[in-house]
C-alpha cells in the first residue's frame, strides 16, 4: 500500500465514453512539496483533479486523501477533507453575485465564527498577499482575467488548507500575470507548508516552480522525476513533451485510415 | 427493411430509457434539494430569489393582466350585447380569468422570464465551475443554489397569479363599465353571484402552485444538469420554455377536467 | 443592489399578492363560499329529465344546495335525485316537497325546495315525499294536441 505521500492513487482506472482517460494508473503526491501534472492536452488531468478533490470517483482503484479511502468516506467526512483543501479552478470560479471582498469572506463564513473585525482583518490579510487588497469592493466582473484568478487563490488559501490543487493556474495568461502567478504559488508554498498540486501544459512556468514532476500520457504515467532530471531525460516521449516537437512518441496525426483509402479517387 | 424496423424500434427504446433516467435524476435532485433543514441565512437568500423570481416579473404580468383583462372586457360586451345580455360580461371575465387565464398566462409569462433566467444561471454557474467550487467549500450547491430558487417559485407565482386576476378583472371594469357604460352594480352584482370562493379562486390558485412546481423544477433541472458551454446552456434555456409551456398547458386540460369536469 | 430596497420590494410584492386573493375573495366572489359544511337528502322523482350533477338546489329562489347524482332507485324504478343541503340551513320542515323547475323556457334544470308546515325537521340521509316532476315540454305540447282533437 502507498503511504509515502498525502495523496496517494492506486491502479487507478477511469473511462468517459468508452474510452480509457487512465488506465491502472499509480501515483503518490509528497506532502510539502510543488507537485506538477503534466501532459498534453485531452490526457485528463482536470479529470485527475476531479479524482482526487472526490468530484468524480475511479471506475477501478482507489484515491486516498489524507490516508482516507475516497471512495469509502460518507459526504460528511468528505466535507470535512474539502475543508482541508483549497481549489483554485482553471476559470478562478469566483462567484459572480458577490464583491471581491465578500468572495474571499465566503468559506470563512461558512465554516468559522469570526467577529466581524477578525473576518474583515484576515480577508483584507488574504487579499494583501496577492497585492489585490485595492480592489475588495469590485465585482467578478470588473477584473481581468489573471486578477480574478489571484482573487481566487486568496480565497483558495483563507481557510488555511494543507493542500491546494491548481488547475491550468497559466492558461491563457499575459506574461507578467503568469510570472505573478508562479511567484505566488511558491510563496504560498514555502509560507504555509502546504503541498500543492499544479496541474498544467505550461512547461518552463511549471518546471521553473516545481520539485516534483509526473508527465502523462496514455492513461498512465510516462516519467516522473525532479524537473532537472527530466529535462536531461533521453525517453523520446518525455524530450517531445519537454522540447515541443509537433512529431514523434505522440503522433502528430490522430489514429486513421491511411490517407490513400480515405481521398476519393476519379471513378 | 426488417433491420430497419428493429433500429427503430430499439432507438425508440433508447430514448425512452434515456428520458426515464432523466426523470429520475430530476426527481433525485429535487427530493435532494427540498430535503434540507433551513439556517437563518437561508431566509436571507429566499429573500434574494424572491426578488429575482418574483419581483421582477411583476411589471410583465401588470401589463399582460390589464390588457387580457380589456380586451376580455371588450369582447364580452361585443358578444354578450348581441343576445341583450351585457350584464353578464363582469362575471365572463371574472370567471374566465380565475379559472384559466390568469394561472395559465401568467405561468407561462413566468416560464419566459423567471423560469429561463433560471436556466441560465445555473447554467453559467456551472460553467464557470461556481458549483464545482461550492462543493470545494464543502456546501451542497443543491441545498445553496437550487433550493432557494425552487421555494422562491413556489411562492412567487400564485401571488402574481392572485394580482393578474385582480388586475385583470378591474381591466375589464375599465372598458366595460367606465367606456361601454355596463352598469357597475351588474358587473360586480352578476360576477358575485357567478364566482364562488373555493372552487374557481382556490382551485385557480391550485392551478398555480401545479405550475410553479412544474416549472422551477423543469428550470433548476435544465440549468444544472446543461452541458456547461455555450450552446450548451443556450439550448437548456430554449429547452426549459419549451418544456414548461408544454407542461403548463398540458396539466392545464388535466386540472380543468379534474376541478370543472362536472358529470363523469 | 441595496439590501433594505430588496427586502422590502419582496414585502411589498406578498402583501400585494395576499391582498389581492383577499380582494378576490371579497369583492369577486362575494364572500360565497358554498362548501361549508352539508348534509345529504334525497328525493324520488317520476321524471329527472335533463337534471344533472352541480345542479342548483334552491328555496324561494336563494341557492341552499346542489344535486350531487342522479340514478334510477331499483326498488321504485323511480329517479333518485340525491342532493347536498347547506349546512346553516337547518330548518327545512320533513314534509318539504322538492321540483324540479326550468330557469325560463330552455334554461337549466333546478331543484326547488318549498317548505313545509311540521316542527320536525328535514335531517341528514332523510328523503322527501312529497315531490313534482319536471316539466317535459313535449308532454305538454302532446296533451295540448290530444286536447285539440277532443273539440
Amino acid at each position: 500500500m502507498h503511504t509515502d505521500g498525502i495523496i496517494n492513487l492506486q491502479n487507478v482506472s477511469f473511462y468517459r465514453g468508452g474510452r480509457a482517460i487512465f488506465e491502472d494508473l499509480n501515483c503518490a503526491i509528497a506532502a510539502g512539496k510543488i507537485t506538477a501534472i503534466m501532459g498534453p492536452s485531452g490526457t485528463g488531468k482536470t479529470t485527475l483533479l476531479r479524482l482526487i478533490s472526490g468530484q468524480l470517483q475511479p471506475h477501478k482503484g482507489q484515491v486516498f486523501l489524507f490516508d482516507q479511502d475516497m471512495a469509502k468516506i460518507k459526504q460528511k467526512q468528505l466535507n470535512q477533507l474539502r475543508k482541508r483543501m483549497g481549489v483554485l479552478f482553471q476559470s478562478g470560479a469566483l462567484f459572480t453575485d458577490l464583491s471581491v471582498f465578500e468572495n474571499v469572506a465566503f468559506p470563512l463564513r461558512e465554516h468559522m465564527n469570526l467577529s466581524a473585525d477578525d473576518l474583515y482583518n484576515r480577508v483584507l490579510t488574504q487579499l494583501e498577499a496577492v497585492g489585490l487588497r485595492g480592489v475588495k469592493d469590485f465585482m467578478p466582473s470588473q477584473l481581468s482575467g489573471g486578477m480574478a484568478r489571484r482573487v481566487a487563490l486568496a480565497r483558495a488559501v483563507a481557510m488555511g488548507p494543507e493542500v491546494i490543487l491548481y488547475d491550468e493556474p497559466f492558461a491563457g495568461q499575459d506574461p507578467i500575470a503568469m510570472a505573478v502567478l508562479q511567484r505566488l504559488i511558491k510563496s504560498l508554498n514555502d509560507q504555509l507548508q502546504l503541498t500543492s498540486v499544479l496541474v498544467s501544459h505550461d512547461v518552463a512556468e511549471a518546471f521553473a516552480i516545481a520539485d516534483h514532476v509526473i508527465l502523462l500520457g496514455e492513461g498512465r504515467v510516462l516519467a516522473q522525476d525532479h524537473p532537472d532530471a527530466l529535462k536531461t531525460s533521453t525517453d523520446p516521449a518525455v524530450k517531445q513533451f519537454i522540447h515541443g516537437e509537433a512529431d514523434g512518441v505522440i503522433p502528430f496525426h490522430y489514429p486513421a485510415p491511411a490517407l490513400q483509402d480515405e481521398l476519393r479517387g476519379p471513378s | 427493411m426488417l433491420r430497419f424496423v428493429v433500429d427503430c424500434i430499439a432507438n425508440l427504446g433508447a430514448v425512452l430509457l434515456h428520458k426515464l433516467v432523466q426523470m429520475g435524476q430530476a426527481l433525485l435532485m429535487l427530493l435532494q434539494a427540498t430535503t434540507v433543514q433551513p439556517k437563518a441565512s437561508s431566509l436571507t437568500r429566499l429573500i434574494q430569489q424572491l426578488y429575482v423570481v418574483g419581483v421582477q416579473s411583476l411589471i410583465i404580468i401588470l401589463v399582460s393582466a390589464l390588457f387580457i383583462g380589456m380586451v376580455l372586457g371588450l369582447q364580452g360586451f361585443t358578444l354578450l350585447s348581441a343576445y341583450g345580455s351585457e350584464q353578464a360580461v363582469g362575471q365572463m371575465v371574472a370567471l374566465t380569468l380565475v379559472r384559466e387565464l390568469a394561472p395559465v398566462v401568467a405561468a407561462l409569462l413566468f416560464a419566459g422570464r423567471a423560469g429561463s433566467a433560471l436556466t441560465a444561471e445555473i447554467g453559467l454557474m456551472k460553467a464557470t465551475e461556481q458549483l464545482a467550487s461550492l462543493e470545494m467549500f464543502g456546501i451542497d450547491p443543491l441545498h445553496r443554489i437550487v433550493a432557494p430558487r425552487f421555494w422562491a417559485g413556489i411562492i412567487s407565482l400564485p401571488l402574481l397569479v392572485a394580482i393578474f386576476s385582480l388586475v385583470g378583472i378591474y381591466g375589464g371594469h375599465l372598458v366595460a363599465v367606465e367606456w361601454l357604460g355596463v352598469y357597475s352594480g351588474s358587473y360586480w352584482g352578476n360576477m358575485q353571484q357567478a364566482v364562488d370562493f373555493n372552487e374557481d379562486v382556490l382551485n385557480g390558485m391550485l392551478k398555480a402552485l401545479v405550475f410553479a412546481f412544474l416549472i422551477s423544477w423543469i428550470a433548476l433541472y435544465q440549468g444544472y444538469s446543461c452541458l456547461p458551454t455555450s450552446q450548451g446552456i443556450s439550448a437548456a434555456t430554449t429547452r426549459t420554455v419549451v418544456y414548461s409551456s408544454l407542461a403548463i398547458l398540458g396539466f392545464d386540460f388535466i386540472l380543468t377536467a379534474l376541478m370543472f369536469g362536472g358529470a363523469v | 443592489m441595496n439590501k433594505r430596497w430588496l427586502e422590502l420590494s419582496v414585502g411589498a410584492m406578498m402583501v400585494a399578492g395576499i391582498a389581492a386573493l383577499v380582494a378576490l375573495a371579497l369583492q369577486v366572489s362575494g364572500g360565497s363560499m358554498r362548501n361549508v359544511g352539508h348534509y345529504p337528502v334525497s328525493a324520488l322523482f317520476e321524471n329527472a329529465a335533463g337534471l344533472g350533477p352541480k345542479a342548483k338546489v334552491t328555496m324561494a329562489g336563494v341557492t341552499i344546495g346542489e344535486v350531487v347524482a342522479v340514478g334510477i332507485d331499483p326498488d321504485t324504478l323511480m329517479a333518485e335525485v340525491r342532493m347536498q343541503i347547506y349546512g346553516q340551513i337547518n330548518y327545512l320542515s320533513i314534509d318539504s316537497s322538492a321540483s324540479i323547475l326550468t330557469a325560463g323556457l330552455l334554461g337549466e334544470k333546478y331543484v326547488g325546495i318549498t317548505a313545509g308546515a311540521e316542527d320536525d325537521l328535514l335531517g341528514a340521509g332523510d328523503v322527501i315525499e312529497d315531490t313534482q316532476s319536471a316539466l317535459i315540454l313535449e308532454e305538454l305540447i302532446g296533451q295540448f294536441l290530444i286536447n285539440l282533437g277532443d273539440k
